[in-house]
């Protein structure tokens, strides 16, 4: 029975320890983010990359927490599979330790560095870099790195002081090695294969102007 | 109406047309007789300014937009369409009228049926000739060239061509045949012209070349071949039918005497070959 | 007179067995592109989209009528020009081969209006020819497959909305149409020389692939290279730019335009020389 409470005071102080090694601000912006139920929004897409050429895409989203984000368009429309996720639900989702890395600059904003630690196996992310608007408490920039997909840096703007959702955010992405098979390009395109090969790795952006929120 | 002057055609296989001068005139019959690669057809597609004759002119006195009408060689016809349609194609390309009528009357003067609706490809070498010779006549020329017209045709395909071409001489039509077979064009031309390696070496009335070069003739009649008075003559004897060895001018004798012993003469024909008008005799 | 000519040009053509052939083969051979289309473009697309469904979702069918449409283009400039020159060289071929030609010169005929109105001949039934392709394969290719954006790789992966692609490939076809006229031309022209169908048939197929051989050949000229003829055949492709030259493609369509009516001069004169027979 004594070793049972032992246990029992063991664990939970380390949960206490580990809730202590979240930081506040971070808590504060993640308790804003919870409140968050469901939202539905219209999507302006732009996708800059020096490999491909789109126009500008429409598409609507819905947020509903807990579950998966639903994207609705009439057009063909290419979306980021790390860059929707503004309410940050995925990060917060499982158990995590933050370290505080400063204070910088970034954009003209005084930004609060953490890195983000998951302490779960389960979690996709390895590791995450959060740029803490903290006077307004909400996150300015992000950057993920994930296990199996590569690093995907958000960058957020909002629409005045008290938002906490943005409507821009850019997503930077990289792309490893695009397979072109050759029969499908055109017959006098040529082939500059030293450039290709130079340019393996891809990178570009996406910018995603969000607007009409409807959140409940 | 037609007058060529010392026309003249070399290839590269040699002289085919050497300094030769033809007329023709209206609602005459001319016959142009040769061996094969004599020259005749060269001499026609040059009258017919297929080809270019490297010395020489033709000139032709007709103010019509088509002055000569020809079928050189064999008849170049569409073989997928039919007779109708051939001849208003060839009709429309020359603002020539291509109405019905106009087109069924022009199978009809060449004598082919007007319910055959098949394609060319099907007609006989003869119904193909007359066709031909509907498309030459298009347009009303003045001059008709025909170039070996009875060849491949029976010997009533000839008769019907024949009197078809009498029937279009009747048109002042001044028309100029070729043939390498001298029966056929004696009995249809009113003067020949004879040409060997590619030069006009006679020419004339159709009857005074015969009677200048004739040595042969055959008669047919009953029971010809007893004849006391022919008897001397005969080099070949069979029933109802002699071949005598005589002159043109000793024929209208042995005629009357053979008619005077009351034989029934049938027919007299005189035998002469191309080889002979080839190579003539003088009298 | 040329009006008489160029209708009973069309009225021989349109009788013939062979041209009724030429249009079941092309609509065969269209059909089975279009279904070879389908299962590359399944292929193509998986291939392509292979990386970048690592990073992004993709919503909407990128499979759709407007990339059948784009990847038929692709095949189509080799297999048409080959039955289009067939049916064009018969126009004068077969009138030597007839004798018929000898008895078009027997009538009140001017040997240029005539070959002109061959060229013309030609130049309208590749004209239908392709009209009726375009619009089969519009129907099909749409009726199936229904429309949706379109992706093509010309050193950039570029992706075009519904509406802009279906701009761009009429005026592909319109492009193509004209590379045909060429072939086409140049066939008749062939066949004005050698005269006889298989002489030319050869010659025709040889042409054309010397031609698409010689599309990517670097002469080290410069400028001057762009406008060899074999260089200005595939500019339907460059209505697929995500930024489109249209004066370029103009002028390429314009200076092939020229070589046309050199290739008709050429053929006219020299058939006005020859002697018939």
């Amino acid at each position: 029975m004594k070793k049972l409470f032992g246990l029992f005071f063991f664990i939970f102080g380390l949960t206490c320890i580990s809730a202590q090694e979240i930081d506040s601000d971070l808590l504060k912006i993640k308790s804003r983010m919870d409140a968050i139920n469901e939202f539905s929004a219209e999507l302006q897409l732009d996708l800059d990359a020096a490999f491909i050429n789109m126009p500008t895409k429409y598409a609507s989203m819905h947020y509903t927490k807990g579950k998966d984000t639903k994207f609705s368009s009439d057009d063909f429309v290419v979306l980021p599979k790390r860059g929707l996720d503004f309410a940050f639900s995925e990060l917060f989702e499982h158990p995590f330790i933050t370290v505080d890395r400063g204070i910088e600059t970034k954009n003209n904003k005084q930004v609060k560095v953490l890195n983000v630690i998951p302490t779960d196996n389960k979690s996709d992310m390895a590791l995450a870099t959060l740029y803490l608007d903290v006077k307004n408490e909400r996150i300015a920039a992000s950057e993920i790195t994930t296990k199996k997909n590569g690093t995907y840096a958000l960058e957020m703007e909002y629409p005045d002081l008290e938002a906490i959702l943005p409507n821009q955010v850019q997503v930077s992405f990289a792309i490893e090695k695009l397979k072109i098979p050759l029969n499908f390009m055109g017959s006098d395109t040529d082939i500059d294969r030293k450039t290709m090969r130079q340019m393996d790795t891809k990178t570009g952006k996406i910018t995603l102007l969000i607007s009409n929120y409807i959140i409940n | 109406m037609l007058k060529a002057t010392q026309l003249s055609k070399t290839y590269k296989s040699g002289k085919a047309l050497d300094n030769a001068s033809i007329h023709l005139n209206s609602g005459q019959i001319s016959g142009l007789l040769g061996r094969n690669g004599a020259g005749k057809t060269t001499l026609f597609k040059i009258l017919c300014g297929l080809i270019t004759p490297d010395a020489g002119k033709v000139s032709i006195a007709s103010k019509k937009q088509k002055p000569i009408g020809a079928v050189i060689e064999e008849p170049g016809l569409y073989t997928y369409l039919n007779a109708y349609d051939n001849l208003k194609v060839f009709s429309q390309i020359q603002g020539a009228p291509t109405d019905i009528t106009t087109l069924e009357n022009c199978l009809k003067e060449v004598g082919l049926p007007l319910n055959r609706k098949d394609p060319v490809r099907n007609f006989s070498m003869g119904m193909k000739q007359r066709l031909g010779i509907a498309i030459a006549l298009l347009n009303n020329p003045d001059i008709l060239i025909l170039d070996e017209p009875f060849s491949g045709l029976d010997p009533t395909g000839v008769a019907s061509l024949s009197k078809l071409i009498k029937q279009l001489a009747n048109r002042k039509i001044a028309i100029l045949l070729s043939s390498h077979l001298m029966a056929e064009l004696h009995k249809v031309c009113d003067d020949l012209y004879i040409i060997d390696n590619g030069k006009i070496i006679n020419q004339g009335l159709t009857q005074d070349i015969i009677d200048s070069q004739v040595t042969i003739y055959t008669i047919t009649g009953k029971n010809i071949e007893n004849s006391d008075f022919i008897q001397s003559y005969i080099v070949q004897k069979e029933k109802n039918k002699v071949t005598i060895k005589c002159d043109s001018e000793a024929i209208s004798e042995i005629l009357k005497s053979l008619l005077d012993d009351r034989f029934k003469v049938t027919s007299c024909v005189p035998n002469i070959t191309l080889e002979q008008l080839l190579n003539p005799v003088s009298k | 007179m040329m009006l008489p000519l160029l209708k009973t040009e069309l009225f021989k053509l349109f009788r013939e067995s062979k041209t009724w052939y030429a249009i079941a083969a092309v609509l065969l051979i269209e059909l089975i592109i279009l279904v070879a289309a389908y299962y590359q473009g399944a292929e193509i697309l998986d291939l392509l989209l292979e990386n970048l469904q690592q990073s992004f979702y993709f919503e909407g069918n990128l499979l759709n009528g407007n990339l059948l449409l784009y990847i038929v283009l692709n095949s189509l400039w080799f297999n048409l020009p080959l039955i289009l020159m067939i049916v064009s060289s018969s126009l004068i071929t077969d009138e030597y081969k007839n004798g018929t030609l000898k008895t078009l010169m027997l009538q009140a005929v001017d040997k240029r209006k005539l070959i002109l109105a061959k060229f013309i001949a030609s130049l309208i039934f590749t004209v239908l020819m392709l009209l009726l392709l375009m619009i089969t394969t519009f129907v099909l290719a749409y009726g199936i497959f229904g429309t949706g954006d379109l992706v093509v790789y010309l050193g950039t992966l570029n992706f075009f909305p519904s509406e802009e692609a279906f701009k761009r490939i009429c005026f592909a076809f319109a492009s193509g149409t004209i590379s045909m006229i060429f072939f086409t031309t140049v066939s008749i022209t062939l066949g004005i020389f050698l005269k006889e169908s298989a002489k030319t048939w050869i010659a025709s197929a040889f042409f054309l692939i010397l031609s698409s051989l010689l599309l990517k050949a670097k002469f080290g000229l410069g400028a001057v290279e762009s406008y060899f003829f074999p260089k200005l055949t595939n500019s339907w492709q460059r209505f697929f730019d995500y930024e489109v030259d249209v004066s370029s493609i103009l002028l390429d369509n314009s200076v092939l335009g020229i070589y046309i009516i050199l290739v008709v001069l050429i053929g006219t004169y020299y058939f006005k020389k020859q002697d018939v027979g």
